[in-house]
């Protein structure tokens, strides 16, 4: 198998490795990096637990080889400071958490392209990310939170 | 009882912090030195011999530390009530997924790869996929032996069954129901279907097994450990004693995660190893191989008397268990919320035959409110149908029937709990029941009653010198927020700011716990935390928290202890009015706003009951809607998730929820559990407004578009729709 050097930056710092050419973003994060904060539910790219921010854009890294990032400015939720995240607390954004991470990942990367998104379009937007738990009604009462209140 | 009014506090939980900066800790995140990966072989028939199984290949590759095979632990079976399902299949499988070897290997690649290297030998068996077939005198028997196997609690002794497929099955009756009929003016007589469905926590279940000295470690996503610990002890010919069950973050349950399969295998393959050994299920195996909802088929007959009032019911009720009943945790191995249809009315006589029955397909489990879906969309239906037959309107027919306090229920107890009738009318008037809709739209209403749980638990509370609390418990948090719980009422109780009280989760090393599950968590963490809150006050003997702490020497502290018994019964209840809009081209219904008028008695979480109630109606909302883990030949078609359609936040419609309580809940400080109480109803206030929208009835869930067009009544009908039925 073949090994390939990646440099990219994970939450602002450099990283600069080999890896395997088939290893996956979200298994290079979760157990070579120890960030674990990114899950893997799906592993088919459609539940968004997995989603980080790649160049700012929301990516799911089940679906992404760790040699495609090379370069590439990489955010996870570990790398996130967002008032995104008390909004999750205060309106019932998440019950078991497992998706929190890549709906906060998802709701920032729109946010900060968008401040002003209109609440049609953070639905749009969030679609990608599944929540069993929440029935999704606090996780838009804290995105809307957040955007009113920037 | 009204709660003191530090319950009125905005509530912060106790998990927040965690869940939004990555930090929490799931199972399949520890890091576990040295830990193997396993992986397994399973059936890809729905009933099979197993002829031979080779596994030289797979021994022989690099990197694999053990393989076993279902020689290696003949005889070993597990279950949470009934230990039917074989640790490894040794002669024959009885479902598509069924294990029959297991493999630990250095990484997860490996022992895939080992895994592709052994070869089993089946000789196929005709499988039984259909309920009525597995019924038929000369079926064949899927558990010969089934008299042999282990039934933990109790006597030990099984309910016996009319037939050796039947999984569980019961017949209650209350009141001379022949005679009742015989006096009802008009009887009317349905038929319901559902399929099943998944929990579908989006956090695949995950463990970790290693052996330590004489203990062995557990840590699993399963949500009751210390049910987990003693089905291991029963199952691998352990002591309790020497089994330690821990969690990591639970990322989400729905009922799924009692059952855990994996860590039994685990165990000889840590034996065999020496080694942790771990698995983080595929998701794919989730849906394909884990315990979902059962699919039910459920036959009502009501009569009523001349001015629609129901005299006299009757229940069939046909539950697909699948391969196993080792799914449910309940002594008569039945979905134990499928059996009393036409809860929350007044019904003087009553018959209700409910049954579990074993087939090929895969086994069922516990999902949130188990049964009571399947039976409430029955239920709610059958009315709706009678109510259009008599030529009054659903809200009338309900608002004739529903139980008032004293009033003889289906189950022959007399009603105690909300007020239904005001929960009917409260819904009625915020979805505007009386204002004329245009063609196409439709209202529709269904009543949901469950049960407030039962049982016991310890919490204990240390008060430190800096003043903090910490309160231990067994039980977890799979999201519904039980710390916060706790932690919010220890703080009113004792008047203390609720950020000084901490909680902590203790393992199976700590007191008994029940775990999560059977709307219990309210009444029974929440009781403990109360009776534990109040031994402390009593402790610190008119002083308050603040000066006892002070008090206190260096490294002392202040620990009282109380184990609680929630003994006493009620309900939570809730009415559904759902308003729709069908397009009467294609079938295509949309929700455009639903009101949920509930009981749920002194609220103590406010953010975290709000998430329980509308989670609950999302989840039955998707039931309704979209979900159906269908299987052909006894294999389930979803292959991922992908496969299988869950509510998107683009699904979701303007969901209004209202609080009406009496204030007499039997849980700490007057409330009621929430939980389970919303899903149940949602499918068939759904279904009710469809009809009443365009006529068209469904009687299979979930309502897609087809099956609102088949049945559409032949004028509305346009030739242009779908032709296939
Ligand atoms: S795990 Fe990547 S989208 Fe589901
Ligand atoms: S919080 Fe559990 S899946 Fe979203």
């Amino acid at each position: 198998m073949t090994q390939h050097r990646i440099r990219f930056t994970l939450n602002g710092a450099a990283v600069d490795l080999t890896v395997p050419a088939e290893r996956l973003l979200v298994d290079l994060l979760r157990d070579d990096l120890g960030k674990t904060g990114t899950k893997d539910g799906c592993s088919v790219g459609v539940c968004g637990l997995c989603t980080v921010q790649v160049d700012g854009a929301p990516m799911s890294a089940c679906l992404l080889l760790a040699t495609q990032i090379d370069g590439a400015a990489i955010r996870t939720v570990e790398g996130l400071a967002s008032p995104l995240q008390e909004a999750f607390i205060s309106e019932g954004g998440f019950q078991c958490g497992i998706c929190t991470s890549g709906q906060l990942m998802a709701a920032d990367a729109l946010l900060r392209v968008k401040p002003k998104a209109t609440d049609a379009e953070i639905r749009d937007w969030q679609m990608g990310n599944l929540c069993r738990c929440t029935g999704y009604y606090g996780i838009e009462r804290a995105i809307f939170k957040a955007r009113d209140e920037r | 009882m009204t709660g003191p009014t530090i319950l009125d506090r905005p509530e912060r939980r106790l998990d927040g912090d965690e869940k939004t900066t990555g930090a929490a800790k799931y199972t399949a995140d520890l890091e576990v030195p040295g830990a193997l990966q396993a992986a397994f072989v399973r059936s890809p028939y729905p009933h099979a011999r197993i002829v031979s199984v080779d596994t030289a290949r797979a021994r022989s590759l690099a990197g694999v530390r053990a393989v076993l095979t279902g020689a290696d632990v003949r005889g070993q079976r597990l279950g949470r009530r009934l230990q039917d399902w074989p640790v490894l299949c040794w002669d024959r499988v009885l479902f598509v997924g069924d294990r029959v070897a297991a493999v630990a290997a250095d990484t997860r690649e490996i022992a895939d790869d080992a895994v592709r290297l052994i070869s089993v030998e089946y000789e196929e068996l005709s499988p039984l996929l259909d309920m009525d077939e597995a019924l038929r005198p000369d079926a064949p028997v899927l558990h010969p032996d089934g008299a042999s196997y282990r039934f933990l609690e109790g006597r030990g002794e099984r309910p016996a069954v009319p037939h050796p497929n039947h999984q569980g099955h019961v017949l209650e009756t209350h009141g001379d129901v022949d005679a009742a009929f015989a006096r009802a003016a008009r009887t009317f007589e349905h038929e319901f279907a559902t399929p099943r469905i998944h929990q579908a926590a989006l956090e695949p279940r995950a463990a970790v097994v290693w052996v330590e000295g004489d203990r062995v470690r557990v840590v699993s996503t399963n949500k009751a450990p210390f049910n987990l610990r003693d089905q291991m002890a029963a199952t691998l010919g352990l002591s309790k004693d020497r089994i330690v069950v821990d969690n990591g973050t639970i990322g989400g349950d729905f009922g799924g995660k009692g059952l855990s399969t994996d860590e039994f295998v685990l165990y000889h393959l840590a034996k065999a190893t020496g080694r942790p050994v771990r698995v983080v299920t595929r998701y794919a195996d989730e849906l394909t191989t884990t315990n979902p909802r059962h699919a039910s088929r459920i036959r009502l007959r009501t009569g009523v008397d001349a001015d629609g009032r129901i005299v006299a019911h009757e229940s069939h009720a046909l539950f697909d268990g699948g391969a196993y009943a080792a799914g449910k945790p309940t002594a008569r191995l039945l979905v134990e919320g499928g059996v009393e249809t036409l809860e929350g009315y007044r019904v003087p006589a009553a018959r209700h035959e409910a049954a579990t029955v074993y087939t090929n397909q895969v086994p069922g489990g516990h999902m949130r409110a188990p049964g009571q879906p399947q039976n409430v969309f029955a239920s709610e239906s059958h009315l709706d149908l009678i109510a259009r037959e008599l030529g009054i309107t659903p809200l009338e027919l309900r608002r004739r029937n529903v139980a008032r306090p004293g009033d003889p229920t289906t189950t022959g107890e007399p009603w105690h709990g909300p007020d239904l009738a005001a929960l009917l009318d409260r819904a009625a008037l915020d979805i505007d029941a009386d204002r004329p809709r245009p063609g196409g739209r439709g209202i529709g209403f269904a009543l949901g009653v469950r049960h407030v749980g039962r049982g016991s638990t310890t919490i204990s509370l240390r008060l430190g010198r800096d003043g903090t609390i910490e309160a231990r418990t067994g039980v977890g948090d799979q999201g519904g927020g039980q710390h916060t719980l706790i932690q919010r009422i220890v703080a009113a109780t004792l008047g203390v700011d609720p950020v000084t009280v901490r909680v902590r989760r203790l393992s199976t090393e700590g007191p008994q716990d029940p775990g999560i599950g059977g709307s219990r968590v309210t009444p029974v963490h929440g009781g403990a935390a109360l009776a534990a809150a109040q031994a402390l006050k009593e402790k610190l003997g008119g002083r308050s928290v603040a000066e006892a702490a002070k008090a206190l020497g260096t490294g002392e502290e202040i620990v009282v202890s109380a184990k609680f018994d929630a003994t006493a019964s009620d309900h939570g209840a809730c009415a559904h009015a759902i308003e729709v809009a069908v397009d009467v081209d294609t079938g295509a219904v949309r929700v455009l706003a639903a009101v949920v008028a509930v009981d749920v008695g002194q609220v103590i979480n406010p953010v975290g009951l709000r998430g329980q109630l509308e989670g609950g109606f999302v989840y039955g909302l998707g039931m309704a809607l979209f979900e159906d883990l269908a299987l052909e030949d006894g294999r389930v078609r979803a292959a991922n998730l992908g496969d299988y359609k869950l509510p998107t936040i683009a699904d979701v419609p303007p969901l209004r929820i209202v609080h009406l309580s009496d204030g007499h809940g039997v849980g700490p400080y007057g409330a009621r559990s929430a939980g389970e109480l919303v899903n149940p109803g949602v499918p068939a206030a759904v279904a009710n407004a469809v009809q009443d929208a365009c006529g068209s009835r469904v009687h299979t869930l979930p309502i897609t578009a087809e099956r609102v067009w088949n049945a559409l009544p032949a004028p509305t009908r346009r030739p242009s729709g779908p032709v296939r039925s």
